[in-house]
């Protein structure tokens, strides 16, 4: 049997694996993991110790930003910071709607730039900034459909953007460049998104969304909340600053300190040890798929099926790869999570560096495109805790109808950046 | 050094906190997750990797 033909059965074997291990109910981590034990036994390796240790740290500098930057927003979240922050704002510009579209896009955008992961902006700040768009007449499946567009593109933010981050570690390229190409189209689109699905609300009403939302601690301020993220963009911009005079700290360490002068600062006593296996919890489906797409990524290479999937793709015509990427893009993480970017993302870009493209602004615009795979079954993991977190009550088809408008729009502009990735270059300067 | 020794204690706080998720967990599948997960966290704390 050739090479590619040995290859091509163990992929089959794998994604017969893990279309079992779905029918059986088993969890898309699981799954992943299953696909793997099943490519390294009939690629005759059997159960390779080695390789799923191998895999299994593939993605471990990632995880430990995950837990760290998570319970840091977590700290914020119940000290009250996050609270007394929209409870400010609308206070200030419940009349003005435009001011209170950008606070909020900007708010549901830090978590996950900081963090990396959607999920955390629904659950730290999506609650109660559906409380106030609920409160200015927005249908529940509308204000899901807001949160959960911004909590993709927040994931896709710098300066943690997990998909940027796992796709340039696979084709050994820095994470270097991304801040612009990821920052500008993120933030645009959340604007965009939230101007055009909040069209057609009023005023908040003050009173019954004040009453709603969680009371701050007494004795929160503004200079409590701003210091912990002051400590942290400067322990950053040390290290780039005095690169040979200021220690390497590395972002889990500086989350770390961010969340201790969190600590520190609350105005009540929190209850470190359950926030903080409650963030652990609250993570472990993303860094379970961490782990397994690392283990698989390692068994495919083990086995050829990495080279097959890499040599097909990029031996595709580059049109059709451009007319798809809407589609297999979202369709990847839907299936795979974040592990469609060691899969898929490697190759592609293998592909767009070969035809010349800016392989830094390509890969942001794959990044804008991949979290809208998080709202479509069989996963859907973000789209239905965000129709959780919201409290819709109507069918789930009709939340992802709502996004549909935008997200085409993200899908667009996320292609149109592929493709005139080249005249982007100048986006990709840090 | 003292990065690296305070990564070490990072690295020993969320094992621990995996450890106790663990026993508190109701669920096969998230045990197994659970498992899985700390491969990576006990082999840098064991320094076999």
């Amino acid at each position: 049997m050739s090479a590619e033909a040995s290859a091509a059965v163990v992929l089959a074997v794998m994604a017969a694996a893990y279309a079992a291990a779905k029918l059986f109910k088993l969890s898309t981590e699981l799954a992943l993991f299953a696909a793997a034990l099943a490519g390294a036994l009939a690629g005759g390796a059997g159960i390779p110790a080695r390789h799923i240790a191998e895999g299994a740290f593939t993605y471990f500098d990632i995880i430990l930003i995950f837990v760290t930057a998570t319970l840091f927003m977590n700290f914020l979240k119940e000290s009250g910071g996050v609270a007394f922050v929209v409870r400010a704002v609308i206070g200030r510009f419940h009349r003005r709607k435009a001011i209170l579209f950008i606070l909020f896009a900007f708010l549901l955008l830090v978590p996950g730039a900081l963090t990396g992961a959607g999920s955390v902006t629904v659950l730290v700040a999506g609650g109660m900034v559906a409380t106030v768009l609920g409160y200015m007449g927005l249908p529940r499946p509308r204000v899901a459909a807001i949160i959960f567009l911004i909590a993709g593109l927040s994931a896709a933010a710098p300066p943690v953007s997990l998909w940027a981050m796992l796709t340039a570690a696979g084709v050994n390229m820095p994470y270097v460049g991304f801040f612009l190409p990821l920052l500008v189209p993120c933030v645009l689109l959340a604007l965009v998104t939230i101007f055009w699905l909040g069209r057609k609300a009023g005023p908040v009403d003050l009173a019954l969304a004040l009453r709603e939302l969680p009371e701050p601690p007494a004795g929160m301020n503004g200079m409590r909340i701003a210091l912990p993220f002051l400590l942290f963009l400067g322990l950053v911009a040390a290290g780039r600053i005095w690169p040979f005079d200021f220690p390497i700290l590395g972002l889990p360490l500086i989350f770390v300190a961010a969340a201790g002068l969190t600590l520190v600062l609350s105005p009540v006593r929190l209850p470190v040890l359950a926030v903080a296996r409650r963030t652990v919890e609250q993570l472990l489906p993303l860094i379970g798929t961490l782990t397994c797409a690392g283990i698989l990524v390692q068994v495919m290479t083990l086995t050829g099926v990495r080279g097959l999937i890499a040599i097909t793709v990029v031996t595709l015509p580059v049109i059709a790869v451009y007319l798809t990427l809407f589609v297999t893009l979202p369709v990847s993480e839907a299936v795979l999570m974040w592990g469609a970017a060691p899969v898929l993302g490697v190759p592609l870009v293998l592909l767009f560096n070969t035809i010349n493209l800016n392989p830094v602004v390509a890969l942001a615009g794959m990044s804008v495109i991949w979290p809208l795979g998080d709202a479509v079954p069989p996963t859907a993991i973000i789209g239905r805790l965000t129709a959780d977190t919201v409290g819709m009550k109507e069918p789930y088809g009709r939340f992802l109808l709502e996004c549909l408008g935008p997200a085409l729009l993200i899908a667009a502009a996320g292609t149109l950046m592929v493709v005139f990735s080249k005249k982007l270059a100048f986006l990709a300067v840090f | 050094m003292i990065v690296t020794v305070l990564y070490y204690l990072i690295t020993a706080a969320v094992a621990a906190l995996l450890v106790a998720n663990i026993v508190k967990s109701r669920k096969w599948q998230d045990e197994v997750l659970y498992v899985i997960v700390l491969i990576p966290f006990l082999l840098r704390l064991l320094r076999l990797k």
